[in-house]
C-alpha cells in the first residue's frame, strides 16, 4: 500500500471515528431524556432530537460515499492474536463492551458473511427458485402484482375519501355565527331581545324584529305590516336598558292594538 | 347554633355601664359560667341618596349588621321588613353603591363584650358604644341544643331568672313573627337590630329634653 | 357542646376590589358536541358540570345618570344553592396589549330572600332570562358554555323559548386588579378553540350602537 492511501484511510478512518462519537452521545443523551424526565419531555423537542439523530446519519452516510474515502470493503482486517485473558486497553476502547478478545467474540465482531445455517437456507432458497417452471413464476408473480395494484388503489381512495370530505366541512359546515355571539351578548350584558316583563300600564313592550310577543301573531297581512313597521322604533330598544323608551308615534295601549294600528297606518307611512 | 334571646339591661343606679358589666360577669362566674372568648355584633346605618329617583325610599333606613358569630356573614335588613344575609362581599358592593346609600357614620352601633359558657348555655354581655360613649348594656342568652324558639322559652326564662332577676325579658317577638317556630342566626341580628334602635331613641329623648 | 372560640378582630368585610377578565364567543347548536369534546380534552379533569339558572337583571335608577345594576342568579336545578348577588361594573376594553375585557366585579352569596330585599332597597326588575349549559375550569380560567332562553311569562321559568340558534361561550377569570398576565394565559386558550369557536372581546358599547 502506498504511504498516500496508507495517510488517506487513517485520516477518513479518523473522520468516521469522530462521526460515529458524535451520533453515539446525541443518541446517549436522547435515551437518557427518554428514561428520566419523559414526564416534562414534549413532542416538539422529541423530534428535534429525532431530526438531529437523521442529520448525522446523513452526515455519516455521506462522508462513506464521499470520493476521497477509500473503498472500505477492500481493507481486510485478519484477527492475528487471539487471547482468553483480559484485555484491560480492549476495554477501555469498547467502553466495557468487549473484555476479551477470544476465539468466542471475534466470530461476531469481525464477520463479514452471514451464519453458515443462514447461508444454507438462503441456498435452499435459490435452488427452489429455480426449479419452478418459469410460466408458472410469470402466473404467480402476476396475481401478486395484481393483489398489490388493488390494495393500493383501495388505500389511495379512502385516502381521497377522507380528505375531501374533511375538506368541505371545513368549507361549507360554519361552526358558529357572529351575529348569534353579538345577539348573545347584548342579551345577557343589557337585555337586548330578552322579552320585558309585560305591564297593563307601560308603552308596549319592546319587541325585536321579527319576533311577535306571545299570544300577539296575527295572521297573514297585519303581522307583516307589524314587523316592517316595528322594525323602525325598534332600532334604538337595545338602549332601553338605560333610557326610557321614547314615545312612540300614538302611544300604543296594548299589543293587540299595535297591529290593529300598524296595519292601518301602513298606507300613510310611505 | 341554637335559640337566643336578646335583650338590654339598665345601668345599677349610681354606677357606670363598665361598673353594671363588671357586676353581672361576676356573678355569671360564680354560677359557674366559663369565660370564652369574646365577642361584637355591630351595624352600620345606611339611607337612600337623593338622587335615588324613588320618592319612597326616602327616609327608609337601611341596616348592615356582622356577627362574630357568624364571622363569614353580613346581613342586611330593614325595621320590619325583609332581611337578606350574604357572604361578607355584601360589604365591598356597599362601597360600590356609595353614590345610592350614603352611610350615616355617626350612627354606627355596636357591642361587645365577654362570651361566657355554662353548660348548654351561651352567655353573652356587651357594652353597646355609639361612637366613643358607652350607651347601654346587652345581654344575649343562648341554648346551644335546639332550634325550636317556643320550645325553649320557659327554659330560658328559668335560667335568665337565676342572673338578671327582675331584668328578665318577655318573650321575643321574633319567637312569636315565625309560622314554623325555626330559629335562624337572622333572628338574632332583628334582636339587636331592635335593641340598638330602642337604645338610639332612649339617648336621644333627655338630650332633647334637657334643651 | 363546645361552642368554637370567637376573634375579637373587627369584622372586616369582603374581598378587595376583584376584576373579571372575560372573552365571549358563540357556538352553533350543531357544532356543540363537538366543542364539549373539546373542552373535555383541553380542560381539567372533572365531573362535567352542568347547570340552569334564573337571573333577574335589577335596577336602581338614578334621577340622572346612569341606574345601578345588580343581578341576581338563581340555580333552577339545585334549588338549595345560595342566590348569586353580582355587580358588574363598566367594561374597559383596553389596548391592544391586553387581551381580553376587563369589569370590576363583585360577587356575593346570598339567602333567597334576594330578590324581596332588593325591591324593599328601590331595585326594580328589569328583564330575566335562563341560561342553561356547561362549565369548564382550567386552573383559575373557567369556561361557560351556555345557551340564553327568553321567558315567556314572567317569573316562570317553566315556559321558556330559546333566544337563538346558538350557545354562548364565555371564557372569564376573575382575579385582584393589575393581574393582566392572565389575558395572555386566555388568549392562548382561546387560540386552541379556534377555528370551532371565535373568543373575542366584545365591546358592549359597539352593541349599542348596533
Amino acid at each position: 500500500m502506498q504511504p498516500r492511501e496508507e495517510k488517506q484511510l487513517e485520516a477518513s478512518v479518523d473522520t468516521i471515528i469522530s462521526r460515529v462519537a458524535d451520533l453515539k452521545s446525541s443518541l446517549a443523551s436522547f435515551i437518557h431524556k427518554l428514561e428520566n424526565e419523559y414526564e416534562r419531555l414534549n413532542w416538539p423537542s422529541v423530534l428535534d432530537n429525532f431530526a438531529l439523530v437523521s442529520g448525522q446519519l446523513n452526515t455519516l452516510n455521506k462522508l462513506l460515499r464521499n470520493e476521497k474515502t477509500p473503498l472500505l470493503r477492500n481493507q481486510v482486517i485478519i484477527p492475528l492474536l487471539l487471547c482468553p485473558d483480559r484485555d484491560d486497553e480492549l476495554m477501555k476502547l469498547t467502553e466495557g463492551r468487549v473484555p476479551v478478545f477470544s476465539h468466542e467474540v471475534v466470530p461476531d465482531h469481525l464477520r463479514t458473511k452471514p451464519d453458515p445455517e443462514v447461508e444454507e437456507q438462503e441456498k435452499q432458497l435459490s435452488a427452489d427458485a429455480a426449479r419452478l417452471a418459469p410460466d408458472v413464476a410469470q402466473k404467480q408473480i402476476q396475481s401478486l402484482n395484481k393483489m398489490c395494484g388493488i390494495l393500493l388503489d383501495k388505500l389511495n381512495n379512502t385516502r381521497e375519501e377522507r380528505e375531501s370530505e374533511s375538506g368541505a366541512l371545513r368549507q361549507s359546515k360554519q361552526t358558529f355565527n357572529p351575529a348569534d355571539t353579538n345577539a348573545l351578548v347584548a342579551a345577557v350584558g343589557f337585555g337586548r331581545g330578552l322579552s320585558k316583563p309585560i305591564r297593563p300600564q307601560g308603552p308596549g313592550g319592546p319587541v325585536p324584529p321579527g319576533q311577535t310577543l306571545p299570544g300577539a301573531g296575527l295572521p297573514g297581512g297585519p303581522s307583516m305590516a307589524q314587523v316592517s313597521m316595528q322594525s323602525g322604533p325598534n332600532q334604538q330598544q337595545g338602549m332601553a336598558a338605560q333610557v326610557p323608551p321614547q314615545g312612540q308615534p300614538g302611544k300604543i295601549p296594548s299589543t293587540i292594538k299595535t297591529n290593529i294600528k300598524s296595519a292601518s297606518m301602513h298606507p300613510y307611512q310611505r | 347554633m341554637g335559640v337566643c334571646v336578646v335583650s338590654q339591661i339598665p345601668a345599677v343606679e349610681g354606677k357606670s355601664v363598665q361598673q353594671t358589666v363588671e357586676m353581672i360577669t361576676k356573678k355569671l362566674e360564680i354560677l359557674g359560667a366559663v369565660k370564652q372568648g369574646t365577642f361584637c355584633v355591630d351595624c352600620e346605618t345606611y339611607h337612600a341618596a337623593p338622587i335615588v329617583n324613588n320618592s319612597g325610599q326616602q327616609g327608609k333606613l337601611m341596616y348592615v349588621m356582622h356577627n362574630t358569630e357568624y364571622p363569614a356573614s353580613c346581613f342586611a335588613l330593614f325595621e320590619n321588613g325583609p332581611c337578606l344575609v350574604a357572604d361578607t362581599n355584601f360589604d365591598t358592593l356597599m362601597i360600590k353603591l356609595k353614590g345610592f346609600f350614603q352611610n350615616a357614620k355617626s350612627n354606627k352601633i355596636e357591642s361587645r363584650g365577654q362570651r361566657y359558657q355554662f353548660s348548654d348555655f351561651l352567655v353573652k354581655v356587651g357594652t353597646v358604644t355609639m361612637g366613643p360613649s358607652a350607651r347601654g348594656i346587652s345581654v344575649e342568652v343562648e341554648y346551644c341544643p335546639s332550634i325550636v324558639s317556643n320550645d325553649c322559652w320557659n327554659l330560658m326564662m328559668e335560667f335568665m331568672q337565676s342572673f338578671m332577676g327582675s331584668h328578665t325579658p318577655g318573650i321575643p317577638s321574633v319567637f312569636t313573627a315565625k309560622h314554623d317556630g325555626i330559629y335562624t342566626p337572622t333572628d338574632t341580628v332583628i334582636q339587636y337590630m331592635e335593641l340598638f334602635n330602642k337604645i338610639r331613641k332612649q339617648q336621644q329623648a333627655p338630650v332633647s329634653g334637657m334643651r | 357542646m363546645e361552642a368554637p372560640p370567637v376573634t375579637v378582630l373587627p369584622v372586616t368585610g369582603g374581598t378587595i376590589n376583584m376584576m373579571e377578565y372575560i372573552l365571549q364567543g358563540s357556538v352553533l347548536d350543531q357544532s356543540l358536541e363537538s366543542l364539549l369534546h373539546r373542552l373535555r380534552g383541553l380542560c381539567d379533569n372533572m365531573e362535567p358540570e352542568t347547570f340552569v339558572d334564573h337571573e333577574l337583571v335589577f335596577l336602581l335608577k338614578a334621577q340622572q345618570g346612569s341606574p345601578f345594576i345588580l343581578r341576581a342568579r338563581r340555580s333552577v336545578d339545585k334549588p338549595t344553592m345560595p342566590w348569586h348577588l353580582r355587580y358588574l361594573g363598566q367594561p374597559e376594553i383596553g389596548d391592544k396589549n391586553r387581551s381580553a375585557l376587563v369589569r370590576n366585579c363583585v360577587d356575593v352569596a346570598t339567602s333567597d330572600t334576594l330578590n324581596e330585599f332588593l325591591i324593599e332597597m328601590g331595585f326594580r326588575m328589569d328583564h330575566e332570562f335562563v341560561v342553561k349549559g356547561h362549565i369548564f375550569r382550567k386552573g383559575m380560567m373557567k369556561i361557560v358554555v351556555s345557551k340564553v332562553f327568553r321567558i315567556l311569562l314572567q317569573g316562570n321559568t317553566d315556559n321558556i323559548e330559546p333566544l337563538s340558534l346558538s350557545y354562548l361561550v364565555e371564557l372569564n377569570v376573575v382575579a385582584p386588579p393589575g393581574q393582566d398576565a392572565v389575558s395572555d394565559d386566555m388568549k392562548n386558550f382561546a387560540e386552541q378553540l379556534k377555528p370551532l369557536v371565535h373568543l373575542e372581546k366584545i365591546d358592549p358599547k359597539r352593541l349599542h350602537q348596533a
